[in-house]
């Protein structure tokens, strides 16, 4: 289950004007398992997604992803290096049809270079016909057949969500961080959500899940990561930390879930 | 879009040392961004509440000439009674742009409102320009005599002119301080939305505040008109230029970092023009916005690395 | 009349090519570009001295080489690209939606007026003249009208493949989806300013292209001929068109073009009153922009949806339907929305707490 550390965060610290949001922050996320990052509301956990996929930087610390540091790079970069994160609430490309929005996910960068799409247009096309079968499948599993040629801002908050998850299917990242997939999801849909990150595992990417919904949690990570006051109070297996009593005080103490 | 150079400027170069040069253009400086000033905050004020780049400010400042000019040529009113209809022509105009354009775009994008306001500016200058002429009309009044104050040259015009901008600035200092429309003027530029939640006729607040920039913007249109000593159609639209980038240099959407923002590019106008021809002034004026936007692009006078005001 | 109408037809094309080129940076890439006109002007003005030969005093103006029109034309897009590489980095490195705009605009009138007033650059005010059958074909006046004609329309049938092709590829895909959510963009590795800064030249390279075309056209060439504002007509033919479509784009700068220039026959212009007409038109200008802009912003044939192929081949009907309900109701659907409750399999409403 444990494979080689993938993303190793060493002690990042980040204040915005005077808050300390992060604080001497530290964890390693092994290549191949489902990671849950929970905690309670300002315990740091979208910070730090923020620090590592490249859209803040931090005060002080280092972050290293596949052994490589990622602080100071642009998030576009860190993202073709095997990152991709999602948003609390689904981001969309609004005028795009359904299914250009996880076509752009699934095509690469050189493909998109504005020579070649002038040069050799043909060639392109034929490219993009060749994945029409894996693109329709993904449309098929995540239920957006009947949309596929919609613009994407008409989705329900449903579909957004299962939208994001074919563009990542799409895409194949190494590792895929989602901020709070579950949230305005009802129960079905969960399920379904559920079900997309075991897939996204099965297709070779490691998750980090940040979530509340703790029965979510244990049902879908193989381990989890506790945050407190910006800084991580404990990691392992959900099961011993239902019985740690700091876990127990810092999520129950402040957080009614 | 005219320049501001005043004709001494020639003459004075010649008989004064380059000391004495430099001073009368920091002083012709600060007749310019007195004006500049009271123009960029209003601006500002119409971006905070409405979240739009009002690409017709110009033509408010216009209309404010015009209607002062009217009221000299045609009912022979005095200096300070013509101030009192341009502040008021200002006031109406931006109201009515704001009741008939802006608050019909709010659904949309803020670029699409900027688009509508550039589609505004051509209609109000062209219906000026078909009013009045293409040729460029003065006011009659007496421009005073010259003075020494310091190192400085000014005309008693000029100096009335800048007492009644100070005045004037601080009029907006307490009413955005002290006053219960500075309050919900602030709430509503931070969040509309939320303001209107908690009982702040947002609306209201939106109009009133229009009615005070248009009102600054045509009393700012008159005192330009009578400074540089000509009023055509397009007077506005070349002070639109100034005001944009005082504000955006200063720090868009915030009035006291605009403030600072005007009299900072006033003064590098003034100081840059002493070297080159007054023709290039805006010209210097997008290298500073250029040079503000490429350092600090949330403006000089803004803590932070962003503006919070973002569409 | 014929020649009226080979005129128009010449010019019509010249800024459908500008206008192609600007609907890139806005339609495409969102950026609503204000200094377009500029690059335009420096196309017709690089054409002009690189192709007139030296400068005889009083005029002044710099190279005044004797290249071929085309090779001109050429290296005056060249100098387009160059310079709107400056502009185009300063608007597009940080804060981009209306500072972009705003920086665009400061631009366009710094450079205008520098170009008035610095006469060595292009002898300022009274500009540069003397371009005319540029191929040196030797034909008589009324024919080399109408090979110039030809090669305008031919020029722009072939930057409208170009662009369309573009338009339709990966690259156009990525534009839009950028313009759509910078931020998701750049989550799934496209990197913003590149692409926007890319588009932007590209766009500005077609600028050039037009003005290139122009300065046969026209002949003669100084600031009274490019005030800035001018840009305004090529926004309200992308608006009546169709913002993102080059079908669009083309097609409404032919309706607007063509439509302004036989209004204004119309239009009393007493000898007393020079400013009237232009004054009208361009009052006109603005009130098409505001109405198209509030009540039907995608213009007469939409932006295309997507690259599926399954799309875009009915774009004609829009003609013909009202705003709120095209026929296929696909773009706008996300009005038509409850139809799509039908289709879809409606989830549980989500229950409180989890």
């Amino acid at each position: 289950m444990s494979g080689a550390p993938l993303l190793e965060i060493d002690a990042i610290t980040k204040t915005f004007g005077g808050v300390v949001a992060v604080k001497d922050c530290s964890m390693t996320i092994r290549e191949g398992t489902v990671v849950g990052l929970i905690g309670p509301n300002g315990a740091g956990k979208s910070s730090v997604i923020d620090l590592v996929s490249g859209f803040e930087r931090p005060d002080s610390g280092s972050v290293r992803f596949n052994s490589v540091e990622v602080i100071g790079k642009r998030p576009d970069v860190i993202s073709r290096m095997g990152l991709i994160r999602t948003f609390q609430t689904p981001r969309e490309w609004r005028d795009l049809s359904v299914i250009d929005n996880v076509r752009v996910g699934k095509s690469e960068l050189r493909r998109e270079s504005l020579w070649r799409s002038l040069a050799s247009a043909r060639r392109l096309r034929h490219l993009e016909e060749g994945e029409n079968e894996e693109i329709s499948a993904l449309m098929t599993k995540y239920r957006l057949d009947e949309v596929r040629n919609h613009r994407a801002v008409g989705l329900s908050g449903g579909q957004k969500r299962l939208l994001e998850f074919a563009r990542i299917a799409a895409a194949k990242p190494r590792l895929t961080i989602l901020d709070e997939p579950m949230g305005g999801v009802n129960p079905v849909l969960g399920e379904r959500i559920g079900q997309a990150i075991r897939d996204l595992r099965t297709a070779g990417s490691t998750v980090v899940v940040v979530e509340h919904n703790l029965p979510f949690i244990e049902r879908t990570c193989d381990e989890v990561v506790v945050m407190d006051l910006g800084t991580v109070i404990a990691q392992g297996p959900f099961d011993q930390l239902r019985d740690n009593k700091r876990v127990v005080d810092a999520y129950l103490g402040n957080d009614d879930e | 879009m005219a320049g501001t150079t005043t004709p001494t400027e020639t003459p004075l170069l010649k008989i004064w040392g380059k000391m004495s040069i430099f001073w009368i253009s920091v002083g012709l400086g600060l007749s310019t961004a007195a004006i500049l000033a009271l123009s960029a905050v209003a601006f500002t004020l119409e971006y905070a509440v409405s979240r739009v780049v009002n690409l017709a400010h110009g033509e408010i400042l216009t209309i404010g000439a015009y209607s002062a000019y009217v009221a000299e040529t045609t009912f022979h009113l005095n200096l300070y009674l013509c101030a009192v209809v341009a502040t008021i022509t200002g006031a109406v105009a931006a109201m009515s742009l704001n009741f008939f354009l802006i608050e019909r775009f709010r659904s949309q994008k803020s670029l699409s409102t900027l688009i509508a306001t550039l589609g505004a500016s051509l209609i109000l200058q062209n219906l000026i320009l078909i009013a009045f002429g293409g040729a460029s009309v003065s006011y009659q009044f007496d421009q005073g005599t010259l003075l020494h104050v310091g190192p400085f040259l000014w005309t008693t015009i000029t100096i009335k002119v800048m007492v009644s901008a100070v005045v004037v600035a601080i009029l907006i200092y307490f009413l955005l301080q002290r006053t219960q429309l500075g309050k919900a003027l602030r709430a509503v530029s931070q969040n509309r939305e939320l303001a209107q939640v908690s009982g702040i006729p947002a609306r209201r607040v939106v109009m009133q505040t229009w009615m005070v920039a248009g009102a600054v913007s045509g009393f700012a249109g008159f005192l330009y008109g009578e400074t540089i000593g000509s009023i055509t159609p397009s007077i506005g639209n070349g002070f639109l230029l100034l005001s944009i980038t005082a504000a955006v240099g200063g720090g868009l959407g915030r009035p006291y970092a605009t403030l600072g923002g005007a009299i900072v590019l006033g003064l590098v106008m003034a100081v840059a023009g002493t070297y080159t021809s007054s023709a290039y002034q805006l010209v210097i004026a997008f290298a500073f916005l250029a040079v503000m936007l490429l350092i600090k692009p949330s403006g000089i006078f803004v803590r932070g690395r962003r503006a919070t005001v973002r569409a | 009349m014929l020649q009226y109408w080979t005129a128009i037809l010449t010019e019509a094309s010249i800024f459908a090519i500008l206008a192609l080129g600007i609907d890139m940076i806005w339609g495409w890439a969102g950026d609503f570009d204000l200094s377009a006109y500029a690059y335009f002007a420096l196309g017709v003005y690089m054409t002009m001295v690189l192709t007139i030969g030296k400068a005889k005093s009083p005029v002044e103006y710099v190279l005044g080489w004797h290249l071929p029109y085309l090779l001109a034309i050429a290296v005056a897009v060249v100098v387009v690209i160059a310079f709107a590489s400056i502009i185009g980095a300063i608007a597009l490195r940080s804060l981009r939606e209306v500072y972009f705009s705003i920086t665009t605009f400061g631009a366009v009138w710094a450079i205008y007026y520098f170009v008035e007033n610095y006469t060595p650059l292009f002898n300022g005010y009274n500009g540069v003249y003397g371009l005319f059958d540029p191929m040196g074909y030797g034909m008589s006046y009324a024919a080399y009208h109408y090979v110039f004609l030809a090669f305008c329309a031919v020029t722009l049938f072939g930057v409208y493949l170009l662009v369309q092709r573009l338009s339709r590829s990966p690259f156009g895909r990525m534009v839009r989806a950028v313009r759509d959510d910078e931020k998701a963009a750049s989550v799934y590795g496209r990197n913003v300013f590149g692409t926007k800064y890319r588009t932007y030249l590209f766009g500005a390279a077609l600028a050039g292209l037009a003005g290139g075309l122009f300065a046969a056209y026209i002949g003669a060439f100084s600031p009274l001929d490019w005030k800035p504002t001018e840009i305004f007509v090529l926004y309200a033919a992308i608006l009546v068109g169709g913002r993102g479509n080059p079908k669009g784009v083309v097609l409404g700068s032919f309706i607007v073009y063509v439509g302004f220039v036989e209004m204004t026959r119309y239009i009393p212009s007493p000898a007393a009153r020079p400013e009237l007409g232009p004054a009208l038109r361009q009052i006109l200008i603005g009130v098409l922009i505001i109405v198209m802009l509030r009540f039907r912003p995608s213009g007469i044939i939409p932006e295309r949806l997507g690259t599926d192929g399954t799309e875009g081949r009915r774009s004609w009907r829009y003609l013909f339907a009202r705003s709120s309900a095209p026929p296929t109701s696909v773009l706008a659907w996300h009005e038509a929305r409850p139809s799509m409750e039908t289709v879809v399999p409606a989830e549980p409403r989500p229950e409180a707490g989890t």
